[in-house]
């Protein structure tokens, strides 16, 4: 079970498009994206959830982990998802009113950023 | 069609998603809709975690033991565990943000039609119901 991370940059924000399944086992090596982004000075960070499969709260525990890196240099952190079995993870889990969710990439990127 | 399968597993990260697949596939012999399936995927993969993490700080290697027991109209996974129930000062951290054993707890109660955690000798036993 491999985890896909692929990195690019759209406007001023960093976008981690995550493929595969999110848990104990890969939740590591997300955490470890995250903040190499952070050091790296990617203070403005979408994720996009798209291409996943399965998230429990190990990776619940990851974004809120990466949410508050970016919240200690003033930046955001928004996730994209349209997939219902993931979006009830984050209701379930009260997530809905930590993370700004949207539809699409570019929505997410166009939001608030550190340097606005 | 009722179904009793047993697993044993080391208590390690890499295999929690082989419980994942051998339940979800279960459930899915035994009638239940791809919606529930999800549900079940989460819950067992909440209840195995618990216990890898905790292994993993206490460095333990106990195996953990899933049950699978069907019946026409349920399926119920029993995990044998020897994590304690955690007390509420893990729920929250100093930044007020939930844990993540706060954030399983929640997806437990919520995807489960009956969740039961009994204490054992060892440590507990977490005894998931779901409805057909």
């Amino acid at each position: 079970m491999e985890l896909g991370l692929d990195v690019r940059t759209v406007g001023t924000h960093s976008v981690v498009d995550v493929k595969g399944e999110i848990d104990v086992y890969t939740a590591p090596k997300l955490r470890e994206k995250l903040i190499e982004l952070v050091s790296e000075g990617s203070y403005d960070v979408v994720v996009n959830l798209e291409g996943v499969d399965f998230l429990d709260s190990t990776g619940l525990g990851v974004l809120v982990g990466a949410l508050k890196r970016v919240k200690a240099h003033d930046g955001s952190l928004s996730l994209v998802c349209t997939q219902d079995k993931i979006l009830k993870i984050f209701k379930i889990t009260g997530l809905t009113k930590v993370f700004p969710i949207h539809d699409t990439v570019d929505a997410a990127a166009s939001g608030e950023s550190s340097e606005a | 069609m009722p179904v009793d399968v047993a697993l044993e597993i080391p208590a390690k990260p890499d295999y929690v998603g082989v419980v994942r697949l051998a339940v979800a596939s279960l459930a899915r012999k035994a009638g239940m809709d791809e919606e529930r399936v999800d549900d079940l995927k989460i819950a067992v993969s909440e209840a195995c975690t618990n216990i890898v993490i905790e292994a993993e700080e206490a460095g333990r290697d106990d195996p953990i033991r899933v049950s699978v027991q069907g019946t026409p109209t349920t399926m119920t996974v029993e995990i044998a565990d020897a994590v304690p129930v955690p007390t509420e000062d893990d729920l929250e951290d100093s930044q007020g943000f939930s844990t993540r054993r706060a954030m399983s707890a929640a997806l437990l109660a919520s995807l489960v039609d009956t969740y039961e955690a009994a204490p054992t000798a060892e440590g507990s036993t977490t005894k998931l119901t779901f409805n057909l």
